[in-house]
């Protein structure tokens, strides 16, 4: 009898052939999407992929030229010259990672041993980078103007302390730094080669916490997608109750079913955003009064992407099992790849590439811009334009293909 | 009212209605009589706009279908084989939701549905989710559902499916009354009795094709079927045999000691006991072999309706 069930239940599941595809497409997905994310695949590629920095040269000297051209030479830094009003303003839009100032004086400072005046100004967003590339901005500048600042430094120090020592010792203890022997120079370096770094947004009251912003959209959006897709389990119901049937014996279009369900989508998407950050207002203290406006402009576009996503899953699955697949496998993925389960800084660069096609990360980078970033309306209006995009293309599409499988539907 | 002409469809490879034929006139009752997989619901949901078939035209009340499904839609309402409600909605939410979609306004919708859960025996239990409803009560909603926007037609295909005879009765006399009230009704069953006593006429469909149709006499006359009286005696011998024969004048066949004889009933039944008597036949057993649609379905297409 056992075997009889078995059989007869193994023959349903295999019955449903894109059901079958999508159960073992999807482990097999996204195993690789994150053994590519985080497993080190194709890490060779994110190694050599360099960290994009803006730097502004205001010193204009031989050496600070130097820094800016040696530093241009690691294969793990892209320099991009750029004037410092325009360099902070990329950054705190969070086009850059940051910006590497070199003051005037810089010349100067190294020639007098004095504390060299340099900045690295960053986005607090992408910490991680950040933690990369100071390690190699220091280890280079050492290299490059490290010791010459040292020697002049030590220079200046035997001067006022020992005048009387011979230059020949001089030469010596020089050459001895040349040659490797450097713990003297170290500690004199480091007065020297400190690298004051500035997050480029200043804290304040106002700001929301990074990791929270992170927390509350990225769960926000993918739990969105997780309702939305279950509305879409709606009119599967509606189909074996009969009730699509007699809605399509009615004057109704095919159309007018489509945009009712996702009229109810984005209605609920709109109310589970709003549920969630008013929560983590109440709870957490996300500041969602900084720029409501912006807020509320965010959260109906994020709706009306996800529910339009929603409505493409309708247009597309004709049984449960096939929404079940394709919608587990589409969220997990765009939720993976969009930042939504660990933020976008933490996988590798060509990770945070395709990043763009997924909703979670415009969705995740709009918060961001308005709690986060504190951007004005105008300059996050653009992913607000995206997210638009996006749902008005899933809606073509979905209106297109619910036209055409509508009568499939019905009688599949 | 409707006329359907060379009408066919199929799926993939199985021919689902194969060019058929027929009209109903206005105020009839009209079956569409034929086993599961005859083809009966595919023509249902073709004259109901929601499939499109692949030759053929069918005009609702002078509009071709094809090119006017609004106007159609307006004048039919569809009884679907399924219970089509929303089980978490009341009666009467449902039955709202259903009429406004044919943008019934309010007032009069609420006077409708009024009337018709009246009708259908179901105004106490109206605020009632349709969870709690038997079957019975529930194929009564799903009739209401249809008539909402006051339909001139209306489609019912195997309304009673899973009811008990009680429902069944109460389905039947709702219908009756719909029809007294002068609407059409198309109405498919693969129940002999539900049409035998509903159904002013009768499309015999079998295999997607239109075996037979007309009134129910009319279908009589088509078939080899006709009215006899089955005798079973004590004994009868071939002198009684011939004797009675020769009284009756009627086509007699026997078997042992049984004899059928083929008449009208009613008209002659009490000639042939009379026979009976004067040849000194001792009667057994006598049963009517009154002619109904299973016996004509089974002289029109060689099977039973249930095969």
């Amino acid at each position: 009898m056992i075997l009889t069930i078995l059989k007869k239940d193994l023959k349903l599941f295999f019955s449903d052939r894109k059901a079958v595809l999508l159960s073992f497409l999807i482990p097999i997905l996204l195993i690789s999407l994150f053994a590519f994310a985080f497993g080190g695949i194709g890490g060779g590629a994110s190694k050599t992929k360099p960290i994009q920095l803006l730097i502004s040269d205001k010193d204009q000297s031989t050496d600070s030229k130097s820094v800016v051209s040696k530093l241009d030479e690691l294969a793990e830094v892209k320099l991009i010259p750029k004037d410092i009003t325009d360099a902070v303003q990329l950054v705190k839009k969070g086009k850059y990672v940051g910006v590497l100032i070199l003051e005037k004086g810089f010349q100067d400072s190294i020639n007098a041993g004095t504390k060299l005046p340099m900045e690295l100004k960053y986005d607090a967003a992408r910490e991680i980078e950040m933690g990369m590339l100071q390690s190699v901005l220091m280890q280079n500048l050492m290299s490059t103007v490290g010791k010459k600042s040292i020697k002049a430094k030590m220079n200046t120090y035997f001067d006022t302390n020992y005048s009387g020592m011979p230059s020949t010792m001089k030469e010596k203890i020089f050459n001895d730094m040349d040659s490797g022997n450097n713990s003297m120079s170290s500690s004199l370096g480091n007065n020297t080669m400190d690298l004051k770094m500035t997050s480029i947004i200043k804290e304040d009251t106002k700001k929301g916490n990074l990791g929270l912003i992170q927390a509350v959209a990225g769960t926000a959006i993918m739990m969105l997608l997780f309702s939305i897709a279950g509305i879409g389990g709606g009119l599967l119901d509606e189909k074996e109750a009969g009730t699509l049937k007699r809605l399509m014996y009615s004057p109704l279009k095919a159309t007018d079913i489509l945009f009712g369900k996702m009229g109810a989508a984005l209605v609920l998407a709109i109310l589970q955003l709003t549920v969630m950050f008013v929560f983590s207002w109440i709870v957490f203290g996300l500041p969602i009064f900084n720029d409501i406006t912006a807020l509320v402009l965010m959260i109906l576009a994020t709706a009306f992407a996800v529910s339009s996503f929603g409505m493409l899953l309708v247009a597309i699955a004709k049984t449960r099992q096939q929404l079940q697949g394709l919608s587990t496998i589409i969220i997990l993925v765009m939720s993976a790849i969009g930042g939504s389960m660990v933020p976008l800084f933490v996988m590798p660069v060509i990770m945070q590439k395709i990043a763009v096609v997924s909703v979670n990360y415009w969705g995740i980078q709009g918060f961001y811009d308005i709690f986060w970033r504190n951007l004005t309306l105008i300059e996050i209006l653009p992913k607000m334009g995206i997210l638009a995009g996006i749902g008005l293309i899933m809606t073509i599409i979905s209106v297109r293909l619910f036209k055409k499988n509508i009568l499939k539907l019905i009688y599949a | 009212m409707i006329h359907v002409n060379n009408l066919s469809k199929s799926f993939d490879s199985i021919q689902a209605v194969k060019r058929i034929n027929f009209s109903i006139q206005k105020g009839e009752v009209f079956g569409l009589l034929g086993p599961n997989g005859a083809g009966k619901s595919t023509t249902i949901n073709m004259m109901s706009t929601i499939l499109k078939s692949d030759e053929g035209t069918i005009s609702v009340n002078g509009f071709d279908l094809s090119n006017n499904q609004n106007q159609c839609k307006k004048l039919i309402g569809v009884v679907p084989q399924e219970i089509a409600l929303y089980d978490e909605f009341s009666a009467h939410d449902n039955l709202m939701f259903w009429g406004s979609l044919y943008k019934v306004p309010i007032k009069k919708l609420r006077q409708r549905i009024a009337h018709l859960l009246d009708l259908i025996g179901l105004t106490e239990r109206k605020d009632d989710l349709i969870k709690t409803f038997s079957g019975g009560m529930k194929r009564r909603i799903n009739i209401a559902a249809a008539l909402l926007h006051n339909p001139k037609i209306l489609f019912m295909d195997e309304p009673t499916v899973g009811v008990d005879p009680q429902s069944r009765n109460r389905i039947f006399e709702i219908i009756e009354t719909l029809n007294k009230q002068g609407i059409t009704i198309v109405y498919t069953t693969h129940y002999m009795e539900e049409v035998e006593r509903l159904c002013d006429r009768i499309a015999i469909i079998d295999a997607g094709e239109i075996v037979a149709q007309g009134t129910q006499t009319e279908l009589q006359k088509r078939s080899d079927v006709k009215e006899a009286v089955e005798i079973s005696f004590n004994t009868i011998n071939k002198v009684q045999k011939e004797k009675l024969q020769e009284l009756l004048n009627m086509k007699i066949s026997s078997n042992s000691n049984t004899i059928i004889v083929e008449c009208d009933i009613n008209k002659a039944l009490s000639k042939i006991i009379t026979a009976c008597n004067t040849c000194a036949l001792e009667i057994e057993d006598l049963q009517l072999k009154k002619v109904n649609l299973e016996a004509i379905f089974l002289s029109l297409t060689g099977k039973q309706l249930r095969d």
